[in-house]
């Protein structure tokens, strides 16, 4: 049984990568507060007395219904919700290689150091940009498996799908990403 | 087998890259405007204050008091005074009901007692409606 404390700590771990998921996901900060709260209030409420392990877990399928709920009522509201785009899957890039990608990034990587603050937020602008830009479930595997930290089987059971899913959202989120950084002449 | 390492190390610089790039979006969420911050604590609060609180494991205690009494103590007696505060509009429901029923009751016997104190104290005697003759005057005179 997790004490108060321990839920609070959770939430205070969380809560602020669980907003800019959100963002991600619903690219409008007043919504992403509102799932946030929602997925905070129904974890504590509904699942408030369990072991302070679970709640990882538990916060992150909550947080990915949130958001689907969100995309559902917005769909209902307005039928704006209509942008193929986000549905389709990623391009098959045949003649992309990330091992020569990465190998090149890694090469510059001893001057990342004498970068300036400015370069850095370009840098960070880029990157949370082509995170957007991911269609949503290898974004949504891409943050839970690197962000969240969670491991395959773990984002796996939290999305609702297989192990197998998850390494090919993930593998091809990390070619994508690696591919529109080089493309800008940036690295992570 | 110089398939499997290469399939090894091309995960491993995968999961390189994707830790980079989360190490980049912590920075992201780090930055995050006060008002944001401000907002997001607050709700943790509220969800806090909404928060579902661990069973409790019943504490049926028995106490013996020095004079040999033994009382029920903890939730067992909550429950108790529970049900008796549940159950006292009911109990007045019925003491209401037998209450308007008694009270019709003596109504009807006074009614029908005062036809009989008339009936026995008038002057024409109660045997007379009985007489069919008497029954056909009344009839043709009304």
């Amino acid at each position: 049984m997790a004490t108060e404390r321990e839920l609070s700590d959770f939430l205070k771990s969380v809560e602020k990568r669980a907003f800019k998921r959100s963002v991600y996901h619903v690219r409008d900060e007043e919504a992403a507060l509102d799932i946030v709260q929602e997925s905070m209030m129904k974890l504590a409420e509904h699942y408030g007395d369990k072991p302070a392990a679970e709640f990882p877990m538990l916060f992150q399928r909550i947080l990915s219904n949130c958001t689907l709920d969100w995309f559902r009522r917005q769909k209902t509201r307005n039928a704006l919700f209509s942008n193929l785009s986000d549905f389709e899957s990623a391009s098959d890039d045949g003649d992309f290689d990330l091992l020569e990608t990465y190998a090149a990034l890694e090469g510059s990587q001893q001057s990342e150091s004498a970068e300036d603050a400015s370069r850095r937020a370009e840098v960070l602008r880029e990157i949370e940009a082509q995170v957007k830009a991911l269609p949503p479930r290898q974004r949504e595997a891409f943050l839970m498996r690197y962000w969240e930290d969670m491991d395959v089987a773990e984002t796996a059971a939290a999305m609702g799908c297989s192990e197998g899913s998850v390494k090919t959202h993930c593998s091809r989120a990390v070619q994508a990403l690696s591919k529109a950084l080089k493309a800008k002449g940036l690295q992570p | 087998m110089k398939d499997v390492s290469t399939l090894a190390l091309a995960q491993a610089r995968q999961d390189q890259f994707g830790r980079r790039v989360a190490a980049r979006l912590d920075t992201a969420a780090a930055e995050l405007p006060r008002d944001i911050t401000e907002r997001l604590r607050a709700a943790r609060e509220q969800a806090l204050a909404r928060r579902k609180a661990p069973a409790l494991q019943p504490t049926r205690t028995v106490s013996a008091a020095g004079n040999g009494q033994a009382a029920l103590r903890g939730p067992d007696r909550i429950r108790l005074w529970q049900r008796v505060a549940l159950a006292l509009p009911l109990v007045a429901l019925v003491a209401g009901l037998v209450a308007i029923q008694v009270v019709q009751d003596d109504r009807r016997a006074r009614e029908v007692a005062e036809v009989d104190a008339d009936l026995l104290t008038d002057d024409l005697p109660p045997a007379a409606y009985a007489d069919p003759g008497f029954v056909q005057f009344l009839k043709s005179s009304l």
